[in-house]
Formats: C-alpha cells, structure tokens, sequence
C-alpha cells in the first residue's frame, strides 16, 4: 500500500516536471499558433480597422467577398500559378534525382546534387531581385541572350500574359533542388539489394524506375505534392517584390490580396473572411488528397 | 554495380549538367554586377572590377549595415530559442507522464497545415497591443512551431530509459540528466533543426514587413524590397545588397557540406 502511493506520488511528481518542460513552448504555440486561428474567424465576422474595437456584423464580409471580382482573379490566378509550379517542380526533381541516383553515382553526381540545391538557401526576396534585373526588357540577362538568336526583346513581367508564367519560373528554379534532395534519400532508402535484384532479372533502367522506384516513393511523392500545393498557394513574396500583383491584376494572388487588405487597406475583418476563405481551400485540398491517395492504396 | 557508359547516360549527364548550370546563372550574374560600377545592364568583362564601392554604398548609405545586424541577432535569437524550447517541449512529450500530451502533440501537428496568411492579421493585432511592434522579440518569439517540437520528438525516441533511470539512482538531478545526457544524444537532430530555423528566420519576409516598419529595426530581405522601388537604376548596388543577403546562408551550406563530405568519405 505504502509503496504503490509513493509510485502514485512519483507520477504525479514527474507529470508535473513534464509540464513544466512543455510550458514554454506551449505558451508560444498557443499564443502565435493556435489562439490566432479562433481570433481570425471572429473578426472575420466583425467589421475591425485596428482602431475602435471589432464590431460584430454577421456574415456581411463573406457576403461582399463573393461579389468581388478581385477574388475570381486572385482565385484564378493562384490555381494557374500552383498548376504550373506543382507539377514542373515535382517532375524534375523526381527525374533528376531518379537518374543522379541510377547512372551518377560519383563525386561528379554529388558536385550537381549540391550545385542544383544552391537556388533554395537564396531568400525569395534576393531572388526576385535578382530575376528582376534579368527580366529586363532592355538589356536583361535573358533578353540579351535571346538577342544572340535574333529573338526578343520579350516583355517579361510588363505583360499580362507573360508575368505570372515568368514569376512561377522563378519558384520553380528555386523548389526544384530541395525536393530533388528529397526524393534522392528516399532513392537511396530503396534497399539496393532490391534494385540490383531487378537488374540480375534483366530489368532495364526504365522499367526499374516505372515499377520499382516510382511505386516505392509513393508516400514521399505524397508528401511533396502535399507540401507543393500548400506553398504555392500562399505565394507572396515574389509577387510582392516582382510585380506588385500587376499589370492589371494578372498576378494577383490570394496572399497578396489578404496583405493589400489587412495591411494596406487596414480592413481586418474584411481580410480574415479571405484568410478563413484560403484556410478552407487548402483543408479541402488536403482532403481531397488524402481521400485520392487512400483509394489508390 | 558498375555503371555502364550508354547514350542515355550521357545524355542525362549533359542535360543535368545543363539544369545545374542554368540553378546557377543567376547566382553568378548577381556576384558580377555587384562588382561593376555600369548604372546599364550591357556589362562586359571589362566593366568588372574588384572593388567593393557597391557593397560598401549599400552598408553605408542604404542601411544593410543596420540590416545585417538586425538578421543576425534575430537569427541568433531564433535559433536559440526555437532550440532550447522544442527540445524542451520533446523531452516532455516523449519521457514523462504528462496527462493528455498524445491529444496536445496532435493538435500541434494540426498547426503545421494552416497557411500563415491566417494566423498573420491576428498576430499582428496582438503584438501590436502588447506594444512589442518594432523589436526584436516581435521577430524571434513566433519562430517556435511544431515542426522542431516533431523533429525532436522522432530523436528523443532513440534516448534509452535505462540510461536516464541510471542516471537518476546515481544521483544525478533532473535539470543535469536533460543537459548532460539528453541533448548531447539529440545533437544531430539539434544540428538539422538550427538549420531549418536558421534559414527560416534568415528568409523570413512578410512578419518582419509588417510587424518592424521603422527603418532602424528593418532585416535584409525587407530592406531589399524597399530600396529598388526608390532606386531602380543602381543595379550595382541592388545586387551588392542581394550578394549581401545571400552570402551568409551560403557559407553555412558550404561548411556543413563540406563537414558532410569529410565525415561520409564513402559517399563517393
């Protein structure tokens, strides 16, 4: 009896400890992570413009929202921006990595595994300045180099057409590498015994890469998808600094709407109704994934 | 398995070899304007020259020399607190009986899939209240998320029971078990996690627009974005400051790969 209160006490005794290692970071979470949701869907419902306190309007925000135009665009927009960027950076990695993995597996192939993954430590903000510049139409890196050929100038980001397929270019150079790095671990987690099992069969590299490879890095395609999708969507800072969301609203996205409102504007009501409007799009999308990725199991 | 030289592999190579090339135009472009002093973009070889006037315009004059301290201290900060705190939090969650920590540990993973864009307008109410606009707390405080509680949980698995019950019948206290015995076992995790929080403080650029607008208090990617749409022909000096922002990061991927190299000599 004696023994088993003095284990109960111990427990007791240790919980407390464990609470007291979790306090801090359980504050922080609550206060920067959890708490702000609940606090954005209430204002969403209030008309807020950080001066008088938030007064509760119903669902008048939702309504606007819906008969604004901006928002088809910025939806649009966004969908276009996340179709082009999700797929081509998911697709070069995965065969880059695929074949470093196979055919290149030397100093040589780790030198480009390295050099491939340099864009991703460079700051969205430094990259579009850099992209910028060489977006110019007189005398921009690349119209230069178009010039060689006869070809250009191109107007890259000062045409409705061009400025958002020229901004997800320069997603794309960024992302690629870190997901190739993704993908080349889980490669390499493919036990080699498997693959050189299919070699021996007489399995070539194309058929090793279709019904081994790709099968096996299901789960992490899963994930990079997922993680893809999710980033594209709140495209923001390069839009910011590339084309300030013009011309027109060709590049208008759901981000940068939610920044120009909140913080431009000071509409905070009106901008949480967006911001619980984008949360709802990306836990469907989740949703849907998941759902997609289970059936085909 | 030896590697079979075929058209394919050759072709693949080049082909690489091109994608990597093209990853690193840019990076190179950038570097050489930074170093000419030609206000047109028609630069030749022989406008490069090995001055530093650009680099030093923008830390003088164009206030990256204020900027570069602030991201450094906020990088610091961050990595520092984000580390102590999460491996904090994982030690909690993984070794001691805390009632409810699975359902806890649940909803902080929940957190990792809401975009920032939600949580960003009520932060911003809230710091501003506190009054904390305009400091460097503004911009080290939030850095703690789940993600580094999660890495440093999956490590904490692996810390055996055994060692740390030994530990305590020989008398060691519960502070010196977690700092002499936990954390040199999750070193490598700790190590991956400085990583991450130091590229995500460094980079960081919507929070610290929005939150430090007073130009003392401004980081390097905010004083990037501020200083073309006041100066757009200076190409030398914008691309001094982008060099600038780009070169700490940069020497940290170096020497850890570098570090990598040396401790996997296999890997060729």
């Amino acid at each position: 009896m004696q023994k088993q209160s003095g284990m109960r006490k111990r427990t007791r005794v240790q919980a407390l400890i464990g609470m007291g290692y979790i306090a801090p970071s359980f504050i922080l979470m609550m206060t920067f992570n959890v708490i702000p949701i609940f606090l954005s869907i209430y204002y969403s419902f209030t008309k807020f413009n950080m001066v008088s306190a938030p007064s509760w309007i119903g669902l008048e925000n939702y309504q606007k929202l819906f008969t604004n135009k901006a928002l088809g665009d910025a939806l649009h927009n966004t969908l276009i921006y996340v179709l082009i960027t999700v797929p081509a950076q998911t697709i070069l990695a995965l065969i880059i990595a695929a074949f470093l993995a196979e055919h290149l597996k030397n100093r040589f192939g780790s030198l480009l595994r390295s050099t491939i993954f340099i864009p991703v430590i460079v700051s969205l903000i430094a990259s579009a300045t850099v992209w910028n510049i060489m977006y110019e139409p007189k005398g921009g890196l690349i119209n230069q180099f178009l010039g060689l050929f006869g070809a250009g100038p191109v107007n890259f980001l000062g045409s409705k057409v061009n400025a958002l397929p020229s901004v997800a270019a320069v997603a794309i150079w960024k992302n690629t590498g870190y997901y190739m790095v993704i993908y080349y671990a889980g490669i390499m987690g493919v036990s080699s015994e498997i693959r050189e099992a299919a070699v021996v069969d007489g399995a070539g590299s194309f058929q090793r890469f279709w019904y081994i490879t790709l099968p096996v890095l299901q789960p992490i395609t899963y994930m990079i998808v997922t993680l893809g999708i999710i980033g594209s969507f709140q495209v923001f800072d390069l839009v910011y600094k590339m084309t300030g969301g013009g011309p027109g609203r060709s590049t208008y996205t759901i981000a940068y709407m939610i920044y120009s409102y909140a913080f431009q504007d000071k509409r905070i009501g009106y901008a949480c109704a967006l911001a619980v409007c984008l949360l709802i799009v990306i836990l469907l999308i989740h949703a849907v994934q998941t759902l997609c990725f289970k059936e085909r199991d | 398995m030896k590697q079979k030289v075929t058209p394919f592999v050759v072709l693949g190579t080049v082909l690489i070899t091109l994608f990597a090339i093209l990853c690193l135009t840019p990076l190179i472009y950038m570097i050489a304007v930074s170093f000419t002093d030609s206000e047109s973009l028609y630069i030749s070889i022989s406008d490069l020259r090995f001055s530093f006037d650009n680099f030093v315009y923008a830390i003088v004059k164009r206030n990256f020399g204020r900027a570069l301290v602030n991201s450094i201290i906020t990088v610091v900060g961050s990595c520092l607190l984000v580390d102590i705190a999460s491996s904090m939090a994982a030690y909690g969650f993984e070794k001691k009986p805390v009632p409810g920590k699975e359902v806890l540990f649940q909803g902080y993973l929940a957190t990792m899939m809401i975009p920032g864009q939600v949580v960003l307008i009520p932060m911003f109410v809230m710091i501003n209240r506190a009054g904390l606009t305009n400091t460097y707390a503004a911009l080290i405080l939030p850095m703690v998320g789940a993600f580094g509680i999660f890495l440093m949980r999956q490590f904490m698995v692996g810390v055996p029971n055994e060692l740390l019950e030994a530990a305590e019948i020989d008398g060691c206290g519960e502070v010196r078990r977690f700092v002499t015995i936990v954390i040199p076992l999750v070193q490598p995790a700790l190590i991956t996690l400085t990583i991450f929080t130091f590229n995500a403080a460094w980079n960081n650029f919507l929070w610290p627009l929005i939150i430090n607008t007073r130009s003392d208090m401004h980081v390097l990617p905010v004083t990037m974005a501020t200083l073309s749409s006041n100066s757009t022909t200076n190409y030398g000096m914008v691309m001094a400051g982008a060099t600038l922002t780009f070169l700490f990061p940069f020497i940290l991927y170096v020497f850890l790969q570098s570090s990598s190299w040396r401790a996997s000599p296999s890997a060729a």
